[in-house]
């Protein structure tokens, strides 16, 4: 517990934390002030402008938050993920662990966790901040927040945020364990998004495989509902959300266990 | 067999890193309650036998024996009773000396409250404890790397190159505090290059090159038994010289430098030094140059010197041809 408890503590203040959820948040109240400024203006006409103003307008803005940090938050959640494993290699924290007797798999998994939390706070703080700004800018544009309060709206949105949170751990779950295989911070990052883009280019020509993958299968478990995320919903629609679900706990374990046992077994020379 | 008064030994430790072997049948005895100065050049083995003691790396064959008990891949909790720095210190860089103190409490040993406080005010960081360690100069970082050795109370210490970055005053500070460690009946070892550093600070000490251990022994018993005396001849007259000092005390104790021609190292007392210049006399070989010492750092050089050369132990065959490289002799 007291690994765990550290471990959070490491991860609240750091860099890397406050900017990838700070970012997330940012990049959403940069799109609702976006779609305030252009309200009108919008090239393709009153149906596109329509359209841009559903991402603050109430009830359907709850989705349409979700959705961007769902989509977005699986490339930011890789690229976390390998920030922090990659870096108890590059500044050898994980050495000083290790030879202070503590056991290699149980660290990584103590840290694993903590970055799980983080997600979900971090989750949970870009979603607020992306519900404020959407309520804001209703208010500016005219359109009102009336549906804010719909009782439809909020009790689906727990199960859908929870799903969400477990696609995104199992993206940083990919990039925690091929940034312990690289023993690199900057390694781990650069192979996480390469993996992350090119799952979803190879998606164009080998769907039937692919689906399976774990970006893919991220999307679908959230119903493939990220219009954010580079993976079409066509790619995804195949696969129950549940039995998406399932595959995203498998790839998620499996991730630890390789970075557990590869942590377990490697030479820390470094 | 295990020796209840030794803190840590080895045991024919081999260690290979792909091509290169790193230690070769390395055989220590570091004795419970004492500083242990572990020398050896460049690449000799140190850095990888400190891994090795530390669970870092595994050693291919050979044992480790840590206070008393082997240690192997599954003893990791052994190294409760163990505090160590191996090569640089490591800290999370955000954080302030305090907070990477605490991070580290968390794993390992079970750490009192307020041992925190006791190692910043023993390495002196107190003052500065709440600055990330960022902000911290390479001397500062050291001392918070030995500090984190120290957070458990360990029994056994083992230090890769403590004084690395320190200025004088630290290194002072740093050699009292081990020194006052071992008199408390802790044991430290400390790998280091700094010869004149370790000649002060250690009470025994093992040399080792190509991965093997060249000299093992009390710094006073090496010290007093293991001088050595230097002399320059033509370069063309080192191969009679070398074959008449042999005569004067054993053939391995002879050897002509491959890095400095013309000089050849005897291993015997200083106070033969005269001796040494009359047998070369009568074979009508004047030296150019003389020198004679039993500082540590001309038994290191005589030691070690062809290694120096040779980081990698490309040579290691030949030179164990020599004899120079034999299994160590425990003088105490």
């Amino acid at each position: 517990m007291r690994l765990f408890v550290s471990a959070l503590q490491k991860l609240a203040p750091r860099m890397a934390t406050l900017f990838t959820f700070g970012l997330l948040a940012g990049m959403l109240v940069l799109i609702d002030i976006a779609v305030v400024a252009t309200r009108g203006v919008v090239e393709g006409g009153p149906s596109r402008s329509v359209n841009a103003l559903s991402l603050i307008t109430f009830p359907g803005a709850y989705d349409q938050i979700l959705s961007f940090i769902l989509g977005l938050g699986g490339l930011f959640a890789v690229t976390y993920g390998a920030a922090i494993a990659g870096s108890e290699w590059t500044w050898g924290t994980l050495k000083t662990a290790v030879v202070r007797g503590e056991s290699r798999s149980r660290y990584l998994a103590a840290t694993f966790a903590a970055i799980g939390v983080v997600l979900a706070v971090g989750l949970l703080f870009a979603a607020l901040v992306g519900v404020i700004a959407a309520a804001i800018g209703a208010t500016v544009a005219g359109i009102g927040i009336s549906g804010i309060g719909d009782r439809a709206a909020l009790e689906a949105l727990p199960a859908h945020f929870l799903r969400g949170w477990v696609a995104i751990t199992e993206t940083a779950a990919i990039g925690f364990a091929v940034a312990t295989l690289a023993r690199s911070q900057l390694a781990g990052i650069g192979v996480g998004i390469a993996l992350y883009f090119g799952e979803t280019f190879a998606g164009l020509f080998l769907p039937d495989v692919v689906k399976y993958l774990p970006f893919h299968l991220a999307t679908a478990v959230v119903g493939g509902s990220t219009g954010f995320a580079p993976v079409p919903s066509s790619a995804v629609a195949a696969m129950s959300t549940d039995t998406a679900l399932i595959l995203v706990a498998v790839w998620l374990l499996g991730s630890l266990v390789v970075a557990a046992g590869f942590g377990e077994r490697a030479e820390i020379t470094g | 067999m295990i020796d209840p008064s030794l803190a840590l030994a080895t045991r024919g430790l081999r260690k290979s890193y792909g091509s290169r072997l790193a230690l070769d049948g390395l055989d220590l005895s570091v004795p419970a309650g004492v500083v242990y100065g572990f020398l050896g050049p460049n690449g000799a083995g140190k850095t990888t036998t400190m891994r090795v003691l530390t669970g870092l790396v595994h050693a291919d064959a050979g044992a480790v024996e840590l206070l008393g008990r082997p240690f192997t891949r599954r003893d990791r909790r052994r190294l409760f009773d163990v505090g160590a720095l191996v090569e640089s210190p490591a800290f999370y860089p955000y954080l302030s000396a305090r907070e990477n103190l605490r991070a580290l409490a968390a794993s390992g040993a079970p750490t009192p409250a307020g041992r925190i406080d006791e190692v910043l005010e023993i390495v002196g960081l107190r003052e500065r404890a709440t600055d990330p360690v960022s902000r911290y100069s390479m001397g500062m970082k050291q001392r918070l790397g030995i500090g984190g050795a120290l957070l458990n109370d360990p029994t056994l210490l083992l230090l890769d190159e403590p004084s690395n970055g320190l200025d004088p005053a630290g290194i002072v500070a740093i050699r009292e505090t081990l020194r006052h460690l071992a008199s408390i009946g802790k044991t430290v070892f400390v790998s280091s290059h700094l010869l004149a550093e370790v000649q002060q600070m250690a009470d025994v000490v093992g040399i080792i090159a190509s991965g093997r251990l060249v000299r093992e022994g009390s710094m006073q018993d090496l010290l007093a038994l293991e001088g050595v005396v230097r002399v320059r001849v033509e370069p063309a007259e080192v191969v009679t010289a070398t074959a008449r000092l042999a005569r004067l005390t054993a053939p391995d104790r002879v050897t002509a430098s491959r890095t400095e021609p013309g000089w050849i190292s005897v291993q015997i007392t200083p106070e033969r030094t005269a001796e040494v210049n009359r047998v070369l006399a009568e074979a009508g070989i004047f030296a150019s140059g003389l020198g004679s010492g039993n500082d540590l750092e001309e038994l290191f050089l005589t030691l070690t010197e062809d290694t120096t050369a040779d980081p990698d132990g490309k040579f290691a065959g030949i030179e164990s041809t020599t004899g120079r490289l034999a299994p160590a002799e425990v003088l105490s």
